[in-house]
């Protein structure tokens, strides 16, 4: 009988709408307004790559030990070296990094002895020509720089 | 298929459902054969997400492969990646620490929910309510924002690796999925207020796709659509991994097979993993996280087999070692595409609208299907 | 000019060109609302980046639909490819030529009104079908097939419980409907102890599935059949069954608040003691209320052109308010507001439907139709009919 009452005035269907009248209230909206808003991805985020320089000497903290181009699974590193005479160490000349290709995995950067190739937290890696998601190791060492949106 | 032996067969409509089709979930196409929006048949026609993952393996170290998992069931990335991590361990008889264990359980359990709440979504959204899409994906992005703390990336997490983890559990780890816990459980409740009793849902779901357990059994079904059926087979009780036999939980049956029951079953699920996550946080024991595992890794020659009980059935990855450090041969087990392969016994008879009823109850992932 | 003034057709004409012109641009604020309200519901935002919270966007729409290339499928049957939308929109349009938007506001007072809203409605669906049919699409096919008899069966009992309020009524006009429930003094949806609540329920669900919204919305079930009967079409012929759409179901909702509950009559309309506090203060302050809302998004939003348009708004919000003090002004508009808040509240019902229910199946549309909807309209047609017998 209750079963019969509640189906004639429809008690299920208006349970639901209850719900979706409940999320109504402005404070529950979710949606971030992107970019206008920028949002804060973790501190782990693995996002644009960035090749480190030394705070003080702005010299390169590579070592062209090769790694993280052998740990790569799509092989999209290319660490060119330079052996020095004098001191008879390997020295970094060039670093191409095809943005394109990368899944953002990680293995390099684990690989990395000296914490020298990093993926940092930003996101935004667009660019208007398959040669500008080529990263030479200027660009890696500037790192990119965040867009602006006005509005 | 319908058995029309007349000349000109004027009943016969064929319609081809995809592969750009809003509902067939990504890329699936299906050829149906139609007696007025009566279904007599359905073809899948797949392939169009081929990567020739398996291949890609034999051409990668074992170590370089783990991502290339990630990407087969992208909604389900750390349950693939603990599968491929299982079977390469067993191959090269790797012990993994105790607290590696628990949090390979926890992440996978939060998987297990951002997966089912996408198939939730999608599955309402195409049989028309279009909003609890929207809120299965907020809650979605909780646990992502989970995963992005963990191991900072959201979908192909790339969480684990062979003999353990790399990455050690942030600060607020344990808050946080406890925080999540508590509130996901209230809005369990809601999507069931909004759907559960709801007499359009249960029209729709009830007796729509019936695939009864001697059926699934024959086409090796796993997964909600089995436990739906009436089959207690879980592997997380059947055959523990990774430390479950620890965990006190139940494996949510039901009877019928039909597209309500599967329905059902992933809402009792939902909350299953959640008891298992509360479990898994609160014992969460100090130690090591990675295995001894050397950094040029070849496992001696022999083959493993392992598998797991993914979101969406049974994932086994089979990996033969020639001992070098690239597997000879790999190969997956993917639950979507074996349960894929009921999809015509469970539309012949019914309507069109159910068709996309029953894709989605089936919860496919493409990119899993073809590989 | 006495002569002009004094010509009987003048009004009609004024009332005519007014709604076709301002029509579109109803249509498209109705789709902004209706994707705002939806996206409230849903924990969404909506749209927020064409003018000051999205309030441009349907201008946008308008254009981006105007420019697009206008496909005709080759093997579509061309005329009637053309001329389907055009009908369709063509129905729609004319069936408000009887909708008494207030005592002084209509087109005609035809003594047939309802009749010819009804006819006008179902001649809508020709246009459907013709447009389903002509694209040569299996996908359109479907659609039309299924649009064609989801509105047969539910005319059914929009009809009977249409007929239910006549009898209350006396009178087919729409007009008459309205001033009888000003006689009577109560809307007919309450009349005869409560009774015509039936017919009235009934009514909407009917009117749900008539304007092929959600849980009824089977002829463009996206996630079925793509888009139904309008897959083939783009631009500016989509953009007229979209017209089309959205007319009928402001006509709807107008024969909903017109015949049960009252038309452009305030609520209560007999009880003299809340003349002042319905008629006078309640649209002051909702206007009051809105143009506040408006002047504090002008404060919110960043650039100038975004601040200058809420601000106007709030102006005008603010100058509507005061419009409602002016007792002869009020006199003249006010019917006018409480039957378009009527038939607000009544779209927002559909919105928030549409944002709650799942989609139904074909059968069981076809079930929900013949099997309950019909005998309870039919039920409440003779129960209602009887106590009327007796009680007059
Ligand atoms: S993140 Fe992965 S794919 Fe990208 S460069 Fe590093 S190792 Fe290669
Ligand atoms: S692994 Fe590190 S140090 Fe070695 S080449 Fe790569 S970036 Fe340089």
């Amino acid at each position: 009988m209750k079963e019969l009452l509640k189906a004639v005035f429809l008690v299920d269907l208006i349970k639901g709408l209850a719900v979706t009248f409940r999320n109504q209230k402005p404070s529950l909206i979710y949606t971030e307004q992107y970019p206008k808003e920028r949002p804060l991805v973790a501190e782990r985020y693995r996002g644009a790559p960035r090749l480190n320089v030394h705070p003080d000497t702005d010299e390169t903290l590579c070592i062209a030990c090769n790694l993280c181009a052998l740990a790569c699974p799509e092989q999209l590193i290319v660490v060119g070296a330079e052996r020095n005479k004098e001191t008879r160490r390997k020295e970094l000349t060039t670093f191409t990094y095809d943005v394109s290709r990368c899944m953002f995995c990680g293995l390099c950067e684990d690989a990395c002895p000296v914490d020298a190739l990093e993926l940092t937290q930003d996101f935004e890696l667009a660019s208007y020509t398959r040669e500008g998601a080529i990263w030479d190791r200027q660009m890696l060492e500037e790192g990119p720089l965040p867009t602006e949106y006005k509005h | 298929m319908a058995t029309s032996t007349t000349f000109l067969d004027t009943n016969e409509l064929v319609l081809n459902m995809g592969p750009q089709h809003p509902s067939t979930h990504g890329v699936l196409r299906v050829i149906l054969k139609l007696d007025g929006e009566k279904v007599m048949g359905a073809d899948c026609v797949i392939g169009y997400l081929h990567r020739g993952v398996e291949k890609i393996a034999e051409n990668r170290t074992y170590q370089q492969f783990a991502p290339y998992v990630d990407r087969m069931d992208y909604v389900a990335a750390v349950s693939n990646g603990l599968g491929y991590c299982l079977a390469v361990e067993t191959l090269g008889g790797i012990e993994v620490p105790e607290r590696a264990q628990c949090v390979r359980v926890i992440l996978t359990e939060l998987n297990r929910i951002a997966s089912h709440l996408l198939w939730l979504g999608t599955h309402a959204l195409d049989i028309g309510a279009m909003t609890p899409v929207f809120y299965c994906f907020r809650e979605r992005e909780e646990v992502l924002k989970i995963f992005e703390k963990y191991c900072g990336a959201r979908l192909t997490t790339h969480a684990f690796r062979i003999g353990g983890l790399q990455y050690e559990t942030y600060d607020t780890f344990e808050k946080d999925c406890h925080a999540f816990c508590d509130w996901f459980e209230k809005k369990v409740d809601e999507y069931e207020e909004l759907l559960t009793t709801n007499r359009i849902w249960v029209g729709r779901t009830k007796g729509v796709g019936i695939l009864d357990a001697e059926a699934c059994k024959t086409y090796g079904v796993t997964g909600p659509v089995l436990r739906a059926a009436g089959v207690e087979w879980d592997l997380r009780k059947a055959q523990p991994y990774c430390g479950y036999e620890k965990y006190d939980f139940d494996i949510p049956t039901c009877a019928n097979g039909d597209t309500y029951d599967r329905y059902i079953v992933r809402m009792q699920e939902f909350r299953q993993s959640v008891r298992i996550i509360r479990q898994a946080v609160d014992s969460l024991p100090e130690g090591p996280i990675k295995g001894r595992v050397s950094k040029v890794f070849k496992p001696p020659i022999g083959e493993a087999y392992e598998s797991i009980e993914a979101p969406k059935g049974e994932l086994g990855y089979y990996v033969v070692s020639d001992g070098s450090t690239q597997p000879y041969r790999l190969r997956v087990r993917p639950p979507s595409f074996v349960n894929l392969q009921a999809l015509d016994e469970m539309c012949r008879g019914c309507l069109v609208a159910d068709v996309v009823a029953i894709i989605g109850t089936i919860d496919i992932v493409l990119g899993e299907v073809d590989r | 000019m006495e002569e002009i003034l004094d010509n009987p057709y003048l009004q009609p004409i004024i009332a005519t060109l007014l709604i076709v012109a301002v029509f579109p641009l109803v249509a498209g604020y109705m789709v902004l609302a209706e994707r705002k309200v939806l996206a409230d519901l849903q924990v969404r935002l909506g749209p927020m980046r064409v003018g000051p919270y999205g309030f441009l966007q349907p201008l946008a729409d308008a254009f981006k639909l105007m420019l697009k290339e206008d496909i005709i499928p080759a093997a579509s049957d061309k005329w009637i490819f053309w001329g389907a939308p055009v009908l369709s929109t063509f129905t729609a349009l004319t069936a408000f030529a009887v909708i008494p938007f207030s005592d002084k506001f209509y087109v005609a007072d035809v003594n047939i009104g309802i009749l010819f809203i009804l006819a006008m409605s179902s001649l809508g669906i020709l246009g459907l079908i013709l447009g389903g049919w002509s694209s040569n699409s299996k996908y359109s096919l479907l659609g039309a097939l299924r649009s064609a008899a989801q509105m047969v069966s539910y005319e059914v009992p929009l009809g009977f419980t249409t007929v239910t309020a006549l009898m209350v009524a006396e009178t087919l006009s729409m007009q008459g409907i309205v001033q009888s429930q000003l006689d009577k003094g109560v809307w007919i949806a309450f009349s005869n102890y409560g009774l015509m609540l039936v017919p009235a329920v009934v009514f909407i669900i009917a009117a749900v599935a008539e304007t092929n919204r959600a849980p009824f919305d089977l002829p463009e079930a996206e996630s079925e059949i793509v888009a139904g009967f309008h897959t083939e079409y783009s631009g500016f012929r989509w953009a007229l069954f979209f017209l089309a759409e959205y007319a009928s179901i402001f006509v709807i909702c107008g024969i909903a608040v017109t015949v049960f509950f009252g038309g452009w009559l305030r609520p209560f309309a007999n009880v003299g003691f809340l003349e002042t506090p319905l008629n006078v203060a309640f649209p002051i302050l909702l206007f009051v209320v809105i143009g506040a809302g408006c002047a504090l998004g002008a404060v919110r939003v960043t650039l100038a052109y975004e601040k200058a348009i809420m601000g106007v708004l709030a102006l005008a919000m603010f100058l509507v308010a005061g419009l409602f003090a002016i007792p002869m002004i009020n006199e003249l508009i006010i019917g006018f507001f409480w039957f378009l808040f009527k038939v607000l509240i009544f779209i927002y019902v559909f919105i928030w439907v549409r944002g709650t229910f799942p989609r139904f199946r074909y059968d069981q549309l076809m079930q929900v139709g013949w099997k309950y909807l019909i005998p309870i309209s039919m039920g409440g047609l003779i129960v209602n009919g009887i106590v009327l017998l007796f009680t007059s």
